[in-house]
């Protein structure tokens, strides 16, 4: 089972400028370019090779964001990488495929500051405060320290 | 009636939450959009809780954020900290102990009839049948009567460490054990007639919350919402974990698709549960309960999930090799069930709010405060969660009579 | 919540649960406050009658608990309502609660 789920996954990626790495045993990590992330996560889906989205992770990678697709089907796991740029972070939505991303794509704009293209709900935050300052980077960047977001959102008291 | 510059999504997309209406400024937790009596839009706002653990992951030891995580919420507690641990036990190479993976299982399942029967009996409450409340939460103090010989601890139980469990089962309590689960069983049996015959449970449950099959999957649906109509999605069955290879399990899925399935469903895998133990406690083997780990964690990223009492519990790891990690995200199961909960609000009344709310077992008190929109009238009103409550039980009071 | 059921009733101690800030003499504060709810519990405080009393309940409410450095969470409830009493616990068992409201009403007596 396992072996046929790898080799479907891996095809799927074959036409596409992307690099396929076997982390384990029923782990694999398919890293692809931004526009080719929906055609191939259409062919997953529509291909019935895994009918099961778990979550979408930002990650702050340096230079640049990754966000990372998280597949499953029976006891394999696949993630699908890609990265955006951090400045003027816009990637594609995949709401249109599978509508059970929005909330996963919202809350990466909220942590990362990514805006996805085609989510109705870029303008509206899911897990930040009304009151978080414009000006205030997101806060899963690494440069971005709990400290300073507290007394930015009022939550400390000075001069206890 | 529109915002002025937003997308509409019509419902062939199946994209189930619309444009928000100006009036709506308020950072309400849920916002409803009526037209006439049916609820034709809902829009949530779930950060009240957010609190920014996945951050202050970043900044603590590997195996500190083990008991972090664990707080993350009060109910699912150690399936979290299972999740978690699991994820890291995967970057390393070594194995959990057979008996710490028994254990493993004792403690989640405990946790999953504790939990069922928790929202039972919250379901009961906001239908109006305080007995039943007050007799279920009753019977959870068994249930935590139990977990604290274990742990030590009624919720919080702090029983995972990577790679094994913190303690050992207690000695002489696997006969206790067997007989508070029968116990729990016939009590679980007896609720599930009253739930099939209560008028006061029927006519706000029959019919109330439906979804397709196919709604449910394109919106990653998981746990007793995937399951209550009819897709075998349990993390037990599809992708095993701690001892769930090697004990009987059975499925349990409805095919009503209504919110009455889903209270038959939370009991019968109640008496799955019940079973599960049972079985492991008679069935533990012998052993260690844990291997010791070095506090630094070889790099690498890797995913695990477990099957929460609510859905399916994921978390994603990623390790640079250090004594902390690069990061951790974790999504809980209400987080997934959410798009599918609104799509079950639509062309339900306000009456029926609480119920179907409750009825995916929300990890968040959604309900202290709604808005209300009446896109005829323009009229807006904000309830507590009480006049939510009251309210349906007495439109429901009136339409019999 | 536990402290209503049948097996630890605290309403024969005279405590009960009231749906108004406005009938309340007590206010009983879990859990950590953030950006999104600190506003809220401080119109809930001053929305209560003279006398009042706050009772921080676990540790997360008394000095930010285990999310102690958390971007989102105050790091104590002190920060933003003054407090009468510190219940301890992760999270406090039914008995300590009982017993921490029971003193402050003895205390407030």
């Amino acid at each position: 089972m396992s072996e046929i789920f790898l080799r479907r996954a891996e095809s799927c990626a074959a036409d596409a400028k992307t690099k396929v790495t076997k982390l384990r045993d029923h782990e694999l990590l398919i890293e692809v370019e931004q526009e080719h992330v929906k055609p191939l996560i259409t062919k997953l889906w529509t291909d019935g090779i895994t009918r099961r989205l778990s979550t979408i992770t930002g990650l702050d990678l340096g230079q640049k964001l990754g966000i990372v697709y998280h597949f499953w089907q029976n006891e394999d796991a696949l993630h699908v990488r890609t990265t955006v740029p951090k400045t003027n972070a816009i990637a594609v939505s995949i709401v249109e495929i599978i509508p059970g991303a929005i909330l996963y794509e919202m809350e990466i704009h909220d942590m990362f500051g990514v805006t996805f293209l085609g989510n109705p709900w870029m303008d509206k935050k899911l897990l930040l405060p009304e009151t978080w300052p414009d000006d205030l980077p997101p806060p899963l960047l690494k440069t971005s320290k709990p400290a300073e977001i507290r007394k930015r959102l009022k939550l400390e008291v000075e001069n206890k | 009636m529109e915002s002025a510059g937003l997308m509409k999504y019509s419902t062939e997309n199946l994209v189930p939450f619309g444009p928000i209406h100006p009036a709506l400024k308020e950072p309400e937790y849920f916002k409803l959009v009526l037209e006439g009596e049916k609820i034709v839009e809902v829009i949530p706002r779930i950060g009240y809780v957010h609190r920014g653990l996945e951050k202050a992951a970043e900044s603590r030891p590997w195996v500190q954020n083990m008991y972090m995580f664990e707080r993350t919420c009060g109910i699912c507690s150690f399936v979290h900290s299972l999740c978690y641990g699991q994820a890291v036990e995967g970057l390393t190479m070594y194995e959990v102990p057979k008996r710490a993976k028994y254990i493993r299982l004792i403690v989640a399942e405990l946790e999953r009839i504790h939990s069922h029967l928790l929202w039972v009996g919250l379901m009961g409450h906001w239908a109006g049948f305080e007995t039943l409340f007050m007799w279920v939460w009753r019977d959870r103090e068994i249930v935590l009567d139990i977990v604290e010989a274990i742990s030590g601890n009624r919720v919080h139980k702090s029983m995972n460490a990577f790679c094994g469990v913190r303690r050992d089962m207690p000695e002489n309590m696997e006969d206790r054990i067997v007989e508070k689960m029968k116990y729990l069983a016939d009590r679980a049996r007896y609720y599930r007639e009253i739930i099939d015959t209560e008028e006061t449970m029927l006519e706000r449950t029959e019919k109330v919350g439906k979804v397709s099959a196919d709604t449910a999957e394109k919106l990653c649906a998981v746990g007793p919402m995937a399951r209550y109509v009819g897709i075998q999605h349990d993390i037990r069955l599809n992708d095993p974990y701690a001892a769930y290879d090697e004990v009987p399990f059975s499925i349990v899925t409805r095919n009503e698709g209504d919110v009455q399935g889903l209270l038959r469903l939370r009991l019968d895998e109640i008496l799955v549960s019940t079973d599960l133990v049972t079985y492991a406690v008679k069935h533990l083997p012998e052993g260690p309960i844990r291997v010791k780990i070095p506090p630094i964690i070889p790099a690498g990223e890797h995913s695990s999930h477990c099957e929460a009492p609510r859905g399916e519990i994921f978390y994603y790891v990623k390790s640079t090799g250090g004594r902390t990690p690069d990061r951790v995200k974790s999504r809980q199961p209400t987080m997934a069930n959410l798009p599918t909960a609104l799509e079950m609000l639509k062309g339900q009344t306000i009456a029926d709010v609480p119920i179907v709310l409750t009825a995916i077992d929300p990890c968040f008190g959604c309900m202290d405060r709604m808005s209300f929109l009446d896109s005829e009238t323009n009229k807006i009103w904000t309830w507590s969660g009480e006049q939510l409550r009251q309210y349906g039980i007495k439109y429901y009071k009136q339409r019999r009579t | 919540m536990a402290s209503l059921t049948p097996t630890y009733d605290i309403e024969r101690f005279g405590a009960v649960l009231v749906p108004s800030p406005r009938h309340a003499d007590v206010l009983i504060v879990t859990g950590t406050v953030n950006a999104q709810t600190r506003d809220r519990l401080r119109k809930v405080y001053d929305q209560m009658p003279e006398p009042k009393h706050v009772i921080a309940l676990g540790a997360c409410s008394a000095a930010g608990g285990v999310f102690k450095g958390c971007y989102n969470a105050a790091q104590g409830v002190q920060d933003v309502i003054p407090v009468d009493m510190f219940i301890p616990g992760c999270p406090p068992r039914p008995e300590a609660i009982m017993y921490g409201v029971l003193k402050l009403l003895g205390e407030v007596k």
